[in-house]
């Protein structure tokens, strides 16, 4: 590029000697040395306008990268991000911390509406995929030899897909998990080397966990509750054979309302009855469980890491206990490329494949409490090292293998919400289990008919 | 009164000249009218009449179909009543707890400036914190308010946790958080009214009583009609303060309020043309309860 | 009342344990600053703090300036369509926040102002409502003191900056404060147009003490704590304002 510019300078130059040369030898020509001058002088500007725009263009990319993740989990991606960076000299990357999955969803909405959306982002699953429009890119790109797509848990895979079709990367991936305190079942006397398997034997153990094991003294003290309620009733509904949405071409229905369905419901609605789950104190469960008032608690498998680094929890975990068959619904965040261009897609999509990769996804899971997505992930040593120092990560990583996801479409946010309220009116006895889910199931069907 | 007498050529001048000065006072406040209000609500008009959602690309024109959706909501009409219900009850307390306290804090009492910052306090304490210690004190198993109640005798409540109290713990979470405004409002209130006034009724021999509810108080209509009139506006737009506090709208959608559903449908349904219809309808509800208001106040703000 | 307050102040010393006890812990087992420095190591809060003082100040001077003008107008003057404008910019109070956020962005979006300090400051600069407070206290003003004030040959910018704003301090001091307030406050507007962390404000950095792996409450509280002074000082500094009374000179009783 230097060498071109020095030549339109010479070029420039000689056009001036010319021109002066021309000027000297005839007055009259002054105006043609002027525009032989302009005339080499522009070939020289477009020549150097096109150089510069080509050879920066191959020279230096620009990604903009939102994540969804603070704290020590930001933390991490942000060193992934700069470690790509410094590897790849070529890219450059602009990245920010978006807020939480909630605001991101807003910001990511508002910067697609107004064309300034990021090339790159790392989000909670949710309508957003870019498959809403119609956009399958990175479809396309799975059979990337060096991206070894089979080597990615398969129940991982329905997670990052918008209307059956991939279109998103699983990234930050968890499932919940059944965390029980040490010291409670102690006190009540329970064996959990053989952990119940079903939740009717769950309940049992539950209830005797919180008849036996108080251990604060506190009146208000319970045997089971779980944070995120739809999720754990999704989970449910999968492991007694409802697939909670039902799909019949582009027809779209909710499946959470039929028998098997109405199972699910009944159960919970029996936790209430025997008194082993108080109503409607969701979000006050966790505070419940640190505090040593709760026995069984089921959150997300990223609690893991954070209350390990914590001497004065004493915790473990059990195995999620099932219906007819064992399964637990996944949660967390995917990569999704946004950008439209081809060039910044293709280099969005390097970006991709190397957060994604085995070491760099496993490393930035088992530093967050995210999970593995890869099965080659399992035999890195880190990996094994977590499981050995700390049990409760083998029953995440076990429980990878009976993943599973619904099915995601345009209302998924609108159903998390309505089988909230319908679970919550169930627990008040507001209305029967079925009469919920039936409200629910109308109202999400009118939902999806628009 | 001889001025009105005046030729008309002067009147005239005195008309021109305050136009002009008026073209030169209002102009800033409507430019940014015109730019954050007008040309906003325009585009919010326009999404109200189509399809638009936050996910798919459709794009096409609908008519009345949203606002027939939402006025045939049931839902949309649960968050009218709770929102009236919110706004009634939090207007009543708010208003006469703010005018009970600035008047004590009008007195010269010791450590006046220390009070009147301790209430000023909540105000400017962010959400983000003042929400978790609500929600730690409203906790029904170990939170310091169960706690008080016990102690003195009483059964615990469930507060935000069920839906005969959930809108009852938020409204007096709202009070707390806001009364401060309020206060300060009277206590300027107060604060403008000429010692001379007081004087001359104290003189004429009434008692303090009497200055108050004859003198102070009607004195004070243009801050209280003020303050109420505000207060109808706010109630109407809260959303954040119950969203924190109750999130999913509370057991059985109890503390689902107006804000909340447009929330609800804008931005977790993605339905932005629904959203826009029932902004516009909240709109127009408020401005019928501000005409409410100022054909029953006595003394507005008006122009004469 | 001030329990709240006193609560968070005492939590901002606290220890993890101390915060998940139960009983929880009412006195922190240490008075350290552990939880103050942490502030800092985990957002950078300086820069925050930083940004949050300019954006306020500035849109709260603009603020002020724009509706004592404004309400100076609807007090005293008059002027062709007046009730007309002023229901205009009474009815731009109806409107929440969420529902003119998204129209708004698109268009800061395409005036290319994502991530500047006239896209953060601007696009709050509602006025309505200190417009109205003002102007209820102007109107308190007596006309006589303006037509002796015309009648002595003063233009109405004069009227305005020697009669208007000198009497009505109270009023001046209640509204900065209530603008300061509302502006320090702020969530969504920055955090829908910044995306660089350099641009953000404060209350978008005490959310980032709230993850999704759970909320640092104890440093929440610390950050809470210095996020309240600049507000106390605004109030005191105003607080001089109310305790003196307005006195009507010039009047005839």
């Amino acid at each position: 590029m230097e060498n071109t510019a020095r030549a339109c300078v010479l070029a420039g130059n000689m056009n001036r000697e010319l021109g002066t040369r021309m000027r000297a030898n005839n007055r009259g020509a002054i105006p043609q040395g002027g525009n032989t001058m302009k005339k080499s002088v522009m070939i020289c500007i477009v020549m150097l306008a096109l150089i510069a725009v080509v050879i920066p263009a191959g020279a230096q990319t620009k990604l903009k990268v939102w994540f969804a993740v603070s704290g020590d989990s930001g933390e991490t991606f942000k060193a992934l991000l700069e470690k790509y960076k410094a590897a790849n000299p070529n890219v450059s990357i602009e990245y920010s911390y978006s807020g939480n999955y909630a605001d991101t969803a807003t910001k990511v909405s508002a910067a697609l509406l107004s064309n300034t959306a990021p090339d790159v982002a790392l989000m909670a699953a949710g309508p957003l995929y870019t498959g809403a429009r119609d956009d399958f890119f990175i479809e396309s790109k799975l059979n990337d030899p060096d991206f070894n797509k089979d080597d990615i848990y398969p129940g991982v895979w329905d997670y990052a897909k918008y209307n059956g079709r991939i279109c998103a990367v699983p990234y930050g991936i968890s499932t919940q998990v059944m965390y029980y305190n040490k010291a409670i079942i102690e006190k009540a006397g329970i064996n959990l080397k053989n952990p119940p398997k079903t939740w009717n034997e769950f309940l049992q153990v539950a209830k005797t966990a919180q008849t036996k094991g108080n251990i604060t003294g506190t009146p208000d003290f319970w045997g089971f509750d779980v944070t995120d309620v739809p999720w754990l009733f999704k989970t449910m509904l999968n492991q007694n054979e409802n697939s909670v949405i039902s799909v019949k071409g582009t027809k779209i229905s909710p499946a959470f309302n039929d028998d098997k369905g109405v199972e699910v419901a009944n159960f919970w609605k029996k936790l209430i009855d025997e008194k082993v789950m108080p109503v409607g104190q969701h979000s006050n469960a966790e505070k419940k469980f640190l505090a040593g008032n709760l026995a069984f608690l089921a959150a997300t498998s990223a609690r893991i890491s954070r209350w390990s680094k914590d001497p004065n929890l004493k915790i473990d975990a059990i195995p999620m206990p099932y219906f007819k068959r064992p399964s637990v619904a996944l949660g967390g965040n995917v990569l999704v490329i946004l950008a439209k261009d081809p060039k910044t897609k293709e280099a969005a999509w390097d970006l991709v494949k190397f957060l994604a990769s085995k070491e760099n996804q496993t490393s930035f899971a088992l530093n967050t409490g995210y999970l593995p997505i890869r099965k080659s992930g399992l035999t890195l040593p880190e990996a094994k090292a977590a499981v050995t120092e700390n049990p409760m990560y083998a029953i995440a990583f076990d429980q990878l293998d009976i993943s599973w996801s619904y099915w995601h479409f345009e209302q998924m946010g609108t159903m998390d919400q309505l089988l909230a309220q319908a679970v919550d009116a169930l627990e008040r006895g507001a209305l029967t289990p079925k009469a919920a889910l039936d409200k629910a199931a109308k109202e999400l069907q009118a939902e999806i008919d628009g | 009164m001889s001025v009105k007498k005046k030729k008309g050529a002067q009147v005239y001048s005195i008309k021109k000249e305050q136009h002009r000065a008026a073209a030169i006072f209002v102009t800033p406040l409507l430019i940014t009218l015109i730019l954050l209000f007008l040309l906003p609500v325009i585009l919010v008009i326009i999404m109200s009449f189509t399809n638009w959602t936050m996910t798919s690309t459709a794009r096409s024109y609908v008519g009345f179909r949203n606002f027939v959706f939402v006025l045939k909501d049931p839902r949309f009409w649960k968050a009218f009543k709770n929102t009236a219900y919110y706004t009634a009850l939090k207007l009543v307390l708010d208003t006469g707890l703010a005018l009970f306290i600035a008047v004590l804090l009008d007195k010269k009492i010791h450590f006046r400036r220390f009070f009147r910052i301790a209430h000023f306090a909540p105000v400017v304490v962010p959400i983000t914190a003042s929400s978790l210690i609500w929600l730690w004190f409203y906790d029904p198993g170990i939170g310091p308010l169960n706690q008080i109640l016990n102690f003195l005798g009483l059964p615990s409540m469930q507060w935000l946790y069920s839906e005969k109290t959930a809108m009852l713990s938020v409204i007096l979470f709202s009070i707390w958080k806001g009364i401060g405004y309020n206060i300060i409002l009277f206590l300027a209130g107060l604060q403008s009214i000429p010692e001379s006034y007081l004087e001359a009724a104290r003189i004429d021999g009434a008692s303090e009583r009497q200055v108050f509810f004859k003198v102070k108080l009607p004195l004070l209509s243009p801050v209280t009609s003020f303050i109420i009139m505000m207060g109808i506006i706010n109630c109407f737009k809260v959303f954040t303060e119950v969203d924190v506090m109750t999130p999913n709208h509370g057991p059985l959608e109890s503390t689902l309020l107006m804000v909340s559903y447009i929330y609800d449908q804008s931005f977790t349904r993605g339905k932005m043309g629904r959203g826009a219809a029932s902004s516009l309808i909240l709109f127009l509800i408020i401005f019928a309860f501000t005409m409410i208001q100022r054909r029953l106040g006595r003394k507005e703000i008006s122009f004469d | 009342m001030i329990f709240p307050f006193v609560w968070m102040m005492l939590s901002s010393f606290k220890t993890p344990a101390d915060v998940y006890n139960y009983p929880p812990k009412w006195i922190p087992s240490s008075f350290k600053f552990t939880n103050y420095e942490e502030v800092f190591k985990k957002i950078p809060f300086i820069r925050f703090y930083a940004n949050s003082i300019f954006v306020s100040v500035v849109q709260t001077v603009l603020q002020i300036a724009i509706s004592a003008m404004g309400a100076f107008a609807f007090a005293k003057l008059e002027f062709p369509l007046k009730n007309k404008l002023f229901a205009f910019m009474q009815s731009s109070l109806f409107v929440p926040e969420i529902v003119t956020i998204i129209p708004l962005f698109l268009l800061a979006a395409s005036a290319g102002l994502i991530d500047t300090y006239t896209g953060l400051i601007v696009a709050e600069l509602n006025c309505a409502f200190t417009t109205l407070l003002i102007m209820s206290f102007f109107q308190t003003i007596p006309n006589e003191l303006i037509d002796a004030a015309k009648v002595d040959g003063c233009g109405y910018i004069r009227v305005f900056l020697e009669i208007m704003l000198p009497n009505s301090k109270t009023a001046i001091g209640t509204a900065s404060l209530f603008a300061f307030l509302t502006h320090w406050r702020s969530y969504m507007w920055p955090l829908i147009i910044t995306n660089d962390v350099k641009m953000r404000t404060l209350p978008i950095g005490l959310k980032y003490l709230v993850t999704e792996t759970g909320t640092e409450y104890q440093v929440l509280m610390a950050a809470s704590v210095m996020a309240i002074v600049p507000v106390l000082i605004v109030y005191m500094l105003m607080e001089k304002e109310f305790v003196q009374s307005i006195t009507l000179t010039g009047l005839k009783t």
